[in-house]
């Protein structure tokens, strides 16, 4: 067996042990455990792989549409704030052109524009024009603020050095949050500019934010250069809030990055709004936390665990068959070596016993010749003193050269090979035929036979006069093995649709196992001291002669009980003409 | 009558003069001969019998060779193996060429008879058809 088991260096591996102190077992259990390992590592590598691109492959792609999307969502609103202040800058620039200083002045003026201006631009609160010395002079719209001196306001003197501009949101007198937009023009025939103001509620920047898409962002706001909020954010605060971490985005266009908001990780589009001091922001969540990515991850690793359990299970059933079948083959390979060896060994014997026989053959047949001779004159001769004597001497040595006649003819029976000749046979005749040599010793001895013979056997094809001595054989032992008065009962029953089975039973003294696994092998026997008896070739000659028509021979035995031989015999014999093919040669009968 | 002639040939001389003394006993007119050349000898001196016994194994010319050439010689006579040295191979042999029977050592000596009678009555016949043929 050990000839066909996985090399331990094969196996150790995935042992964690030497495999030359594994049993015949724990080699098969290693090689189980190497097959399962092997095969495991063969399934799971693609299928980790094939995730591990998936999962790689589909975050980039998210990654690179939110980047899409925020960009192009930063990109709409700015462009809806620049439209909607150069257009209120336009209105402005022309109503600077078309109205003087003294015309505007007039509040009557004043308020008619104002209502006409509001009317095309929501969000607009007030307008009023302040005079070459920083005094607002005329007001339209629902604060207080005539006679106010703005001389010193930031948005006054940019407006100055800029002639039009777009302030930062700020409180001012109102204080309330908004941004103005203020166009300066120089007074006629004189010295210094005047300024028409449009005061726009910063409340008009939130809803313009809040129109881009809620889903595509989670937070959209304005901040100035000092990235102070210039209008409302979801996370970030109020107005005139530091805005935390700050980006410096490229001077066109949407930049983006990845930052993290209270530890939290979110992609930043940020682009400045041309014509204005502001710099529109896009907050979202990362990929990471979207549906779609969780939802992905949550199917790739139900897919991952399936597949791998899937896996899992064919592949260790599938080991545990390759290993059970390898098993399987090894053994029947070791049986049929094993009855190679045996049939080989008895291939030996039998050439060996062949060459004793004959050699002994001829010295034998010279002395019962002479003997004989002798016997033959004494018949001859005058009566003497001691011929009787004489007489029984020369029996007794010719009976002596019969028993090793006998001896030498069960030698070369032994090595010969039989030519079978196959036909239909009942073996319940051939059963009933032995019986009928062994009848007279059976009563003698006062042996009981049973018999149980299935009536309806079908005919074999196989070779009467061998089954005949495999049978007296077996039956021959049973006799020899029971005590007078014993039993023996032979049985015959159809198996199968292609096996016939017959047991021979006997309450003889049974075997030891140690005896019962040498009984087929040549000379052995347990029947020393009996007269003309124990060659130790019946069973072995029996055992090649079924095996020769295709049969299997079991022994069943317990010490004390007795002994069953079962024999199956194929209803068409295989005629094995190989198993002792070299015998032939040098085999005489 | 005349007594059924025998030959036996077998490198045994012990075997085959004490056999041929058994047989004369029996009235039997035998020769024993050690071998396949010997035989021939005496079968071109004209003594002719009517059943061989022969031996397989012997130097010289063996047991087949020298049932070739008897047969050749005369196919009247009946040629019995006795051997302890048989092979089915050899026995097929022999009978293909026109061997009688096969017989193994050592034997009992009234079965011996009964065969070389059986043989001898067949020779017996062959030779009569021969003479009614001449």
């Amino acid at each position: 067996m050990k000839r066909f088991l996985p090399r331990w260096s094969d196996v150790m591996f995935f042992c964690g042990k030497s495999g030359h102190n594994l049993c015949v077992r724990e080699r098969y259990y290693c090689l189980r455990r190497s097959l399962v390992v092997i095969m495991l590592l063969i399934t799971i590598v693609p299928v980790c792989i094939t995730a591990t691109l998936s999962y790689f492959q589909y975050r980039q792609l998210l990654q690179e549409e939110t980047f899409s999307n925020s960009s192009w969502s930063a990109a709409t609103a700015g462009q809806a704030i620049e439209a909607f202040l150069e257009k209120l800058q336009a209105a402005i620039l022309v109503i600077s052109d078309v109205y003087s200083f003294d015309q505007l002045s007039h509040q009557e003026t004043l308020d008619q524009v104002f209502t006409k201006l509001k009317r095309r631009h929501k969000g607009l609160v007030d307008l009023s024009v302040i005079s070459p010395a920083g005094i607002q002079t005329a007001y339209t719209g629902p604060y207080n603020l005539s006679g106010k001196d703005y001389t010193d306001s930031p948005w006054y003197n940019k407006t100055l050095a800029k002639n039009i501009y777009v302030s930062d949101v700020f409180m001012g007198f109102r204080n309330v949050p908004h941004f103005v937009v203020a166009v300066s023009k120089k007074v006629e025939k004189g010295q210094g500019s005047w300024v028409l103001r449009a005061s726009i509620d910063a409340d008009t920047l939130d809803r313009f934010l809040a129109s881009i898409d809620s889903e595509i962002s989670d937070d959209i706001f304005l901040v100035n250069s000092d990235w102070q909020l210039q209008s409302s954010s979801r996370y970030h605060g109020e107005i005139g809030n530091q805005v935390l971490p700050r980006d410096t985005p490229r001077k066109k266009g949407i930049t983006l990055s990845e930052q993290y908001r209270k530890e939290t990780p979110i992609l930043r589009a940020v682009g400045y709004i041309s014509g204005t001091p502001w710099i529109l922001v896009l907050e979202q969540q990362s990929y990471a936390l979207r549906k779609n990515w969780q939802a992905f991850k949550n199917k790739l690793l139900i897919i991952f665990t399936v597949c791998i359990l899937v896996a899992g299970v064919i592949v260790i059933r599938t080991a545990t068959l390759l290993a059970r079948k390898i098993r399987e083959t090894d053994e029947a390979r070791e049986a049929f070596l094993g009855q190679s060896e045996h049939t080989s060994k008895l291939a030996s014997i039998g050439r060996l016993a062949a060459g004793v026989a004959h050699e002994i053959n001829n010295p034998l047949a010279i002395i019962n010749e002479k003997a004989g001779l002798m016997k033959d004159i004494l018949g001859f001769s005058p009566d003497f003193q001691y011929r009787e004597k004489f007489n029984d001497q020369l029996d007794s040595l010719l009976k002596a050269v019969q028993r090793s006649r006998t001896i030498t003819h069960r030698l070369l029976g032994f090595a010969r090979r039989m030519d079978v000749t196959l036909g239909p046979v009942q073996i319940n005749e051939v059963i009933t035929e032995v019986l009928g040599f062994l009848d007279k010793e059976a009563l003698y001895r006062e042996i009981k036979i049973e018999l149980a013979l299935q009536d309806d056997l079908p005919a074999l094809h196989s070779d009467p006069g061998q089954l005949q001595q495999i049978f007296l054989n077996i039956i021959n032992n049973a006799i020899d093995a029971v005590d007078d008065g014993g039993l023996i009962q032979i049985a015959s029953q159809l198996l199968t649709d292609e096996m016939v089975e017959v047991s021979i039973k006997d309450n003889g003294p049974g075997m030891t196992p140690e005896i019962r696994k040498k009984i087929f092998e040549p000379f052995f026997t347990t029947k020393i001291g009996d007269d003309n008896k124990g060659t130790g070739l019946g069973l072995a000659i029996t055992y090649g002669l079924i095996k020769k028509l295709g049969g299997q021979v079991a022994v069943d035995s317990v010490v004390g009980q007795g002994t069953t031989f079962l024999i199956n015999f194929p209803i068409q014999a295989i005629n094995r003409e190989n198993v002792s093919d070299e015998q032939d040669e040098n085999t005489d009968y | 009558m005349s007594k059924t002639k025998i030959l036996i040939i077998d490198d045994e001389m012990e075997f085959a003069v004490t056999l041929a003394e058994r047989l004369v006993l029996r009235e039997f007119e035998t020769k024993a001969v050690g071998g396949g050349e010997e035989a021939m000898t005496l079968l071109q001196k004209n003594w002719k019998p009517d059943v061989v016994l022969l031996d397989l194994k012997m130097p010289g010319l063996d047991g087949l060779a020298a049932l070739d050439l008897i047969k050749k010689h005369d196919p009247a006579i009946e040629v019995i193996i006795l051997t302890g040295h048989g092979s089915t191979a050899s026995g097929i042999a022999g009978m293909q060429h026109g061997l009688f029977d096969y017989l193994m050592k050592p034997i009992d000596i009234g079965e011996l008879i009964v065969k070389i009678k059986e043989a001898a009555k067949k020779a017996g016949g062959t030779i009569s058809e021969r003479s009614k043929n001449k």
